[in-house]
């Protein structure tokens, strides 16, 4: 089980190890609308409507995650909006091209990184809460490595020719979180129209 | 001929007390896989039904008590009345999930991910998800969550779940029957043959039933190579269903 705290901006969380200077390399185009959906973020965010984070999103939100694995694939479960993905080891094909949130994972093992291919993304999230997005053309690459026993270091490169002008890459450290359940967290909407997560714990007289 | 007891031959062996499950490396059977409920009914109405346009008919997977009726007191089943005419009220088709035991109803499948510390499900339908600890840990005082806090143990081959700590907004299935939070399920997940899961659960509501009762229903192992597909739902949407409202009960 591991968490991180990284979502506010991944540029200011200097998190990108790639490129040297810790900027996205966003086409001017792109770098426009990520401008706008910063402005607009109180709203605009998928987070805010109850939408699955994405990848590598799921990764950094504020809430913990817990990993189970067996022969045939790696199942992360997210508390985040009770996201879940399965990363297959079976070295079968991606389901193409359909359009999913979380995207759809291939992994295989290269010595002790877990390597996870990810594909068929939607554009429908975002990166973090700064409005840092994708297309639908969005390829991850993830290495999971455990480090440290109670560390998970994390990389991804991403690619996306609709909106970067080169692939870039982030590394952060994910810490084991000891005694930890994940709890459900059930979103609906409100009476105004907005979004919310639902209490999950009876208040005691 | 030769057809029917083939069959007589599989059930024979189905209900073997001798069948031998496949184990994990601690000893305890090994339910891992993609499965399905194979009593469709169960999704539409849990007391059964006759078949009518896009719904399938079948009996009641009630087996307890013998009638296959719930035994509802009498304000629960105006309740459950009221809902079936409002079956738009149903919360999955608000995109929430199932609670218990319904996330193992539907026919979509689920896959069961187990190691020796926790068994999880997961559903493809509403993203659903039960992650059930089996190291004796006690329940979490004052949750209200849709599919409960579950607490898991082995009883010889057989997983026994303890649920609680529901928030009461769950329904048992589309026809609007209902349980509230004061909800207490005892789950029982046996293999009795290769590609067959019996799941039992016993649910036990004090305000909405007069008597604890029993659902019972066969999960089908998938074929090799079924996977999860992403179910796109987004929690909250008022409009997703729209059911005609028509009397029953």
């Amino acid at each position: 089980m591991a968490e991180n705290h990284a979502d506010a901006s991944l540029e200011r969380a200097h998190v990108i190890v790639d490129p040297p200077d810790g900027k996205i390399p966003y086409r001017p185009e792109a770098r426009a609308i990520q401008k706008q959906n910063f402005a607009n973020r109180a709203t605009a965010d998928p987070e805010t409507r109850c939408f699955q984070p994405g990848v590598p999103r799921a990764v950094y939100v504020a809430s913990p995650f817990q990993i189970f694995q067996n022969d045939h694939g790696v199942y992360i479960v997210y508390q985040d909006v009770h996201a879940y993905r399965i990363i297959y080891l079976d070295r079968s094909k991606h389901n193409e091209a359909l359009g999913y949130a979380m995207g759809d994972s291939r992994g295989h093992w290269e010595g002790n990184a877990l390597v996870a291919d990810v594909t068929s993304f939607s554009d429908t999230t975002w990166l973090d809460a700064a409005g840092n997005y994708h297309s639908d053309k969005l390829h991850v690459t993830e290495r999971y490595t455990r480090s440290s026993p109670d560390t998970l270091t994390y990389e991804a490169t991403i690619e996306d020719p609709m909106v970067f002008t080169r692939p870039w890459k982030i590394r952060m450290p994910l810490r084991l979180q000891k005694g930890v359940q994940i709890l459900e967290d059930e979103c609906e909407e409100g009476e105004n129209g907005r979004r919310h997560h639902i209490p999950l714990f009876k208040q005691t007289p | 001929m030769r057809l029917s007891l083939f069959l007589i031959s599989l059930a024979a062996f189905g209900q073997s007390p001798r069948f031998e499950p496949p184990r994990q490396a601690d000893g305890h059977p090994d339910l891992q896989g993609v499965w399905r409920n194979s009593a469709i009914v169960a999704a539409f109405d849990v007391e059964g039904q006759g078949a009518f346009y896009n719904e399938p008919g079948g009996k009641s997977v009630i087996v307890d008590p013998a009638d296959g009726k719930l035994p509802y007191l009498p304000a629960a089943l105006k309740q459950a009345n009221d809902n079936h005419v409002h079956r738009e009220r149903d919360p999955t088709g608000h995109c929430h999930t199932h609670g218990v035991p319904r996330l193992l109803v539907p026919p979509f499948p689920i896959e069961i991910v187990e190691d020796s510390h926790d068994v999880v499900l997961l559903s493809e339908t509403e993203h659903s998800l039960r992650i059930i600890p089996l190291d004796g840990r006690p329940h979490l005082k004052n949750y209200r969550s849709w599919n409960g806090d579950s607490r898991g143990r082995w009883e010889g081959d057989t997983l026994v779940v303890d649920v609680n700590g529901f928030n009461g907004r769950t329904w048992l299935d589309q026809s609007g029957n209902i349980v509230d939070e004061n909800e207490h399920v005892v789950e029982r997940y046996t293999m009795t043959a290769p590609d067959t899961i019996i799941y039992e659960a016993r649910v036990d509501d004090p305000t909405v039933y007069s008597l604890p009762w029993t659902l019972h229903i066969p999960l089908r192992r998938q074929p090799p190579g079924t996977e999860l597909i992403e179910y796109d739902c987004v929690e909250g949407e008022r409009s997703e269903i729209h059911y005609p409202g028509t009397p029953k009960k």
